[in-house]
């Protein structure tokens, strides 16, 4: 399978669970004032992974329905927001309608984003492009768009979880490794119609120093011990998580 | 817990044990081989680059063969350990073999050598397993002059969650411990703490202390290793499918 073809699984993927559960979602994740990180909510206030916003050019790659631009829109940022699935970029106009906080969408996949080079200061992603663009082609893009001193900062699954996520999605993650970690890269799991990209620690150091960045910081979230258990995106337990990091944040800078 | 001097002393007393059970009779073949390779499975070493005319400090270098291999290449090597015993046997083969270089007696959360005196600072399963990273990586930023190098290799976080309890199992591919845990580890019937530290937070010790990350190598045992014949725990069948041991390389900025 080339590129091409998890850009356009993802978009179908993506128009599904748009359909089940985003934009349905869509009203109370934009009205959610704070930044939360991930299925657990931990707010960024105990993570500490981006800067003041205020006055920033960012850009979301893989922004879905764009809540997480919309509260970084609220801190004042000037938001762009990047997707290339048109039935949550639909929700995400009808939210700016609704709510009155208003930013430009782009409807392009991460790996080639329309805009021009040296045009933010942050580029984030929130389960977007890190989970669902192939890192080779989307990182270089994010490198591109950002000026030069800027911030990647992204959220994605704890290899762990790869290493241990049952192969359907009838079961939540485990404790036994049942696939290897030398060769990870691109997984269709059993009965999902996408396709996802997880790299192990090292290779994303690679990837990222490759395309001239310097590794700030791996955030390996903790979820509050009395967190609630996610339910649509339940692969995942609070007892779990409260044990091996679910998920993680790196932070990256753009060489000046 | 016990207190830092003590988790010293504890190290000093295990491998005081360690080297009379097994790398003091082991010195004699490991100070004869020049290569330089990295971990259990003696992955070649590809990253360590030319040393000729290097300052170099190893931190704890136990019966200090790798820095033998090293200053064989032509770096000015200092050797650190805080085991006397170790210290001795490769004082032994400085004179059965060579060739001779400094060793300092200390611990390398506390190193009494000079600011800014060495171009690359090695460790592998030295102060990496066995000193407090918040103490020894400030150590190794002293140390090392601006743009100085630090390479070191430990058990990975991976290996260190699938370990058994007890020494006579191999290592199993189920979690079993958390890795949200302290990072002084004390093993049944052993008498050394160990530090296991997340990805997470060595990526904050060393930017902390002021180092620039450059890699991180998880390596895999090559086709057809073989099991070590002492420190054994981790299987090469195992370190084929995860990584059994991690190599950061960084600079000082």
């Amino acid at each position: 399978m080339s590129e091409l073809d998890s850009i356009t699984a993802n978009i179908a993927e993506w128009t599904e669970t748009n359909k089940q559960f985003t934009d349905a979602n869509a009203k109370r994740a934009w009205d959610h004032e704070g930044i939360l990180w991930g299925v657990f909510s931990i707010p960024e206030e105990q993570v500490g992974a981006l800067p003041d916003v205020n006055g920033l050019d960012v850009v979301e790659l893989g922004c879905g329905t764009a809540y997480f631009g919309s509260w970084l829109a609220r801190r004042g940022a000037r938001v762009t927001g990047v997707d290339p699935t048109p039935a949550q970029l639909a929700t995400a106009r009808r939210m700016m309608q609704e709510t009155g906080i208003d930013f430009p969408l782009v409807e392009a996949p991460a790996e080639k984003v329309p805009l021009p080079d040296a045009s933010f200061d942050l580029a984030v992603s929130e389960y977007g492009a890190c989970l669902w663009a192939d890192p080779y082609q989307w990182v270089p893009e994010a490198a591109r768009l950002l000026r030069p001193g800027g911030l990647l900062v992204f959220l994605l699954n704890g290899t762990l979880v790869y290493l241990c996520a049952p192969p359907g999605e009838e079961d939540t993650v485990g404790t036994k490794l049942l696939r290897d970690q030398f060769g990870m890269y691109r997984i269709q799991w059993e009965g999902a119609t996408g396709i996802e990209y997880h790299l192990s620690h090292s290779d994303w150091i690679k990837v990222l120093r490759e395309n001239g960045f310097e590794i700030e910081a791996l955030h390996e979230l903790r979820p509050h011990p009395e967190a609630v258990d996610p339910t649509y995106y339940d692969y995942v337990t609070v007892e779990w998580a409260q044990k091996w990091p679910a998920e993680e944040i790196w932070v990256a800078r753009k060489r000046a | 817990m016990s207190s830092p001097d003590e988790r010293v002393a504890a190290n000093v007393a295990q491998w005081t044990l360690t080297n009379a059970e097994y790398t003091d009779e082991q010195a004699e073949r490991t100070w004869r081989r020049d290569e330089l390779v990295w971990g259990v499975f003696s992955v070649p070493d590809e990253w360590i680059g030319d040393v000729t005319g290097l300052d170099v400090v190893e931190l704890g270098c136990g019966t200090a063969f790798e820095s033998a291999r090293l200053a064989r290449k032509g770096a000015r090597v200092v050797g650190v350990d805080p085991t006397p015993a170790q210290l001795a046997t490769a004082r032994r083969m400085m004179e059965a073999v060579g060739p001779e270089f400094p060793l300092v007696e200390a611990p390398a959360e506390n190193v009494p050598l000079p600011d800014d005196s060495f171009d690359l600072a090695v460790s592998g399963y030295g102060a990496s397993l066995w000193a407090d990273p918040r103490k020894w990586l400030p150590e190794a930023a002293r140390l090392l002059r601006p743009g100085g190098r630090l390479l070191f290799l430990t058990t990975s976080p991976l290996a260190h969650l699938c370990m058994p309890d007890s020494d006579d199992v191999p290592i199993t591919n189920t979690l079993q411990r958390p890795q949200f845990a302290p990072w002084e580890v004390e093993w049944e019937g052993y008498q050394g703490v160990e530090y296991h530290v997340s990805h997470g937070d060595w990526i904050r010790v060393l930017r902390e202390s002021g180092f620039v990350l450059d890699a991180l190598h998880e390596l895999q045992a090559p086709e057809g290793a073989r099991r070590h014949e002492y420190y054994n725990v981790i299987a090469p069948t195992w370190a084929r499918r995860w990584p059994g041991e991690d190599l950061w390389e960084v600079h000082l900025r």
